[in-house]
Order: C-alpha cells, then structure tokens, then sequence
C-alpha cells in the first residue's frame, strides 16, 4: 500500500505543478496582451501617440495651461542615432531650476533619455541629446519639456531612421 | 575617484522593467528556441551562460562608450555588425526549427551538392545540434549585439557616465557599470520566459512541439528580413 499512497502524492504534485504553470503562464500572457499587446487601451494610446508637432520643419509650439513652451531640434531633418541640439523657449512661468527633456516613444519604453537643457538668454534654453533607433521600425518619438514647478508640454512627432 | 555612479541602480531598475515588455518582445524567441532546443535537458546552465555572454558583451560595448564619451561616434561603427548578428540571429533560429522539427534533414537542405565534410554544411549542422551548455555563452556574446531601443539608451547613459568621468580608466569601468547594471537587470525577464518554454508536460506533446518548430522558423524569417532592412 505504501508505495501507491506515494505515488498518488507524486501525481498529486506534479498536477498542482502543471496547474500553477498553466495559471502562471495564463497572466502572463494575459498581462502581456493587456499592458503590452492588442487588448492594451487603445484610444488613451492613440491619443498619447497622434503627431502634433512637424520637427522637420522647425519650430513647434505647445501651451498646457499659463505655460506655452516652444521647441526647435536642428539638425533637420529631424534623425535618429545623430547628435541633435534641443532649443527650448519657456513662456508664463520663470522656473526656478532649468527644465529638462524626457524623451521617449508612445509605443513602447525605452529607458530614462533625458536632455539636461542651459540657459541660453531670458526664458530660452539649449541641451544636445540623441533619439535612438528602435528595431521595431516605429519612428514616433515624444520630447517631453519639463518646467519644474510650473508643468510639462510634450512634443510628439516623427523622426527619420 | 569614484567607481560608484547613480546611473547603477536606475539602469537595473531600467533593465528589469524593460526586460518584462520590450526584452521579452525582442529576445523571447531567441530565449524560447535555445530553451527549446534543449529538449529535455536542464535549461539552468546554458541560459545562465546566455545571459552571461550578453552581460559581457553589454560590459564590452559600456566600456568602449565611456572610454570614448560618444554614442553616436560608436554606434556609427558597430552599426554594421548589428545588422549581422539580427541576420544570424534569425538564421540560428531557423536552423533550429527545422532541427527540432525534424522534418528535413541536411541532406534535403543542401540538395544533392550536400556535402557532410564542407564547411558550410558542419557549420549548419554544429548550429543545429548546439546542446551543449558551452555553446550557449558565445551565442550571447554575439547576440548581445542585437540592436535594441533601450539598449541604445543604456549605451547612451554609458557615454555620458564616461563624459563626467575625471579620467579614462574611471570612464571605463563607469561605462561598463551602467551596462552590466542593464544587462543584469533584464536577466530574470529572460529566464522566465526560458522557463515557460521549458515546460516538459508540453513538449512531451508532439504537435505542441511542431507548431513550435513553425514558429520558431516564422521568427527566424522575420529576424533575417528585418536585419537586411535594417
């Protein structure tokens, strides 16, 4: 009888086993299509995503509130994998401390890319930065310019890889 | 002098958060195919080794862009051998695929020139036969040569580490810190999906098995498309 008491208690592992892997797998995959898939909110990601600057052309400008900032990258066309110079004017606030830029993609994350940004003149400010190349092919970028104390203002706008 | 740098711990928390949404997207397949591939032997030793080499890899290239303070200068340069190793990547994939499927063997691939002592068909063949755990450490020092987004912004943070640094051995080492923080901290988002793929109650199922040799040339196709057009 021994015996077959442990094998029961051996098949009786080994299917918990199998069905803590089934389930672990299940909010994997369930969290991967949620979070980072095609069940990911949709709308919200397309509203952070749609284009409202032409940083091929020049200067784009961007108002959240009393704050209006304005954001020029040179060289154009607008690069990846190229060093680039953010100019940034700051209208309606006087921060206390220099504003910065995070830059990153709607799409997807990659990683802390700032551009620590110096006074230049009254309100305008300068820093060098790079847009990286993501494999994925996706090619929208986001600049978002950090007033401290006073907002934010993101530039979203496509780059050329 | 200071070998210690802030930028350690941001980009092991960078590495372990990317390594659970884009890492997963980016070398799951190459993860699951090499877990894959080892059919029923323990996958612990040949990932760790994996994951080895692409920390070292990751060191190397950490090293170089603090040593230089510039990114772009050193991307400019490697570019080239990125492109490579996506190509390879996806052929390693393929090739293992199609060993594990077992549907072909070398002979159909090469036709009637197949030749089992020339030097391209025993290449074919060691890549397709790659079981042994040793092997697993080259392949991740070449395929931390993938080219990735976040691993772009790690270099990147590498360089700038190496722009502050007072002198060139302290650019270095705070070059390679940043990126084996980086490379460290997307190693448990790897092994688990190397786990996942090792589960031995699926690949006991034949068909299970198949579809997953289908998938996995699927991927290799895709890889090998979009290294050429990268």
């Amino acid at each position: 009888m021994k015996p077959s008491i442990l094998t029961g208690g051996k098949q009786l592992y080994f299917a918990t086993k199998r069905v803590l892997k089934i389930i672990s797998l299940f909010f994997i995959l369930t969290g991967l299509l949620v979070f980072d898939g095609p069940l990911a909110p949709g709308p919200a990601l397309a509203a952070e995503s749609t284009v409202n600057c032409d940083a091929h052309k020049g200067v784009c400008s961007q108002s959240s509130g009393d704050l209006t900032v304005s954001l020029e990258i040179t060289p154009r066309p607008v690069k990846a994998m190229q060093d680039l110079v953010f100019k940034v004017s700051i209208e309606g606030a006087s921060p206390a401390k220099h504003p910065h830029i995070d830059l990153g993609m709607p799409a997807m994350k990659m990683g802390p890319n700032q551009v620590w940004l110096k006074p230049t003149g009254p309100g305008t400010y300068e820093g060098t930065g790079v847009i990286v190349r993501c494999p994925s092919g996706k090619r929208t970028w986001f600049a978002n310019v950090i007033v401290p104390e006073s907002g934010e203002v993101k530039f979203i706008f496509n780059v050329i890889y | 002098m200071s070998f210690i740098d802030p930028l350690y711990p941001v980009f092991l928390a960078t590495g372990f958060a990317v390594g659970f949404g884009h890492c997963i997207g980016m070398c799951g397949p190459i993860v699951v195919s090499l877990s894959l591939n080892l059919k029923d032997k323990n996958i612990l030793l040949p990932h760790l080794l994996y994951n080895s080499g692409r920390v070292v890899t990751y060191g190397v290239l950490g090293g170089v862009m603090g040593a230089t303070g510039s990114f772009t200068l050193v991307a400019a340069h490697i570019a080239e051998i990125q492109k490579g190793a996506m190509i390879f990547a996806g052929v390693l994939i393929i090739i293992m695929g199609l060993a594990m499927s077992g549907w072909i063997s070398f002979g159909q691939v090469f036709g009637n020139s197949y030749n089992p002592g020339g030097f391209i068909s025993k290449g074919f063949r060691r890549l397709s036969q790659i079981k042994s755990p040793a092997a697993y450490f080259p392949i991740g020092l070449l395929l931390g040569l993938l080219p990735c987004g976040p691993v772009y912004t790690a270099l990147l943070a590498a360089a700038g580490a190496g722009m502050e640094a007072a002198g060139t051995l302290e650019a270095i080492i705070k070059g390679m810190g940043v990126m084996i923080c980086f490379g460290l901290g997307t190693v448990p988002a790897l092994f688990l999906v190397a786990k996942l793929a090792d589960m031995g109650w699926l690949k006991k199922r034949e068909i299970i098995y198949r579809i997953g040799a289908v998938l996995m040339v699927a991927v290799g196709i895709y890889f090998i498309i979009k290294g050429i057009r990268y």
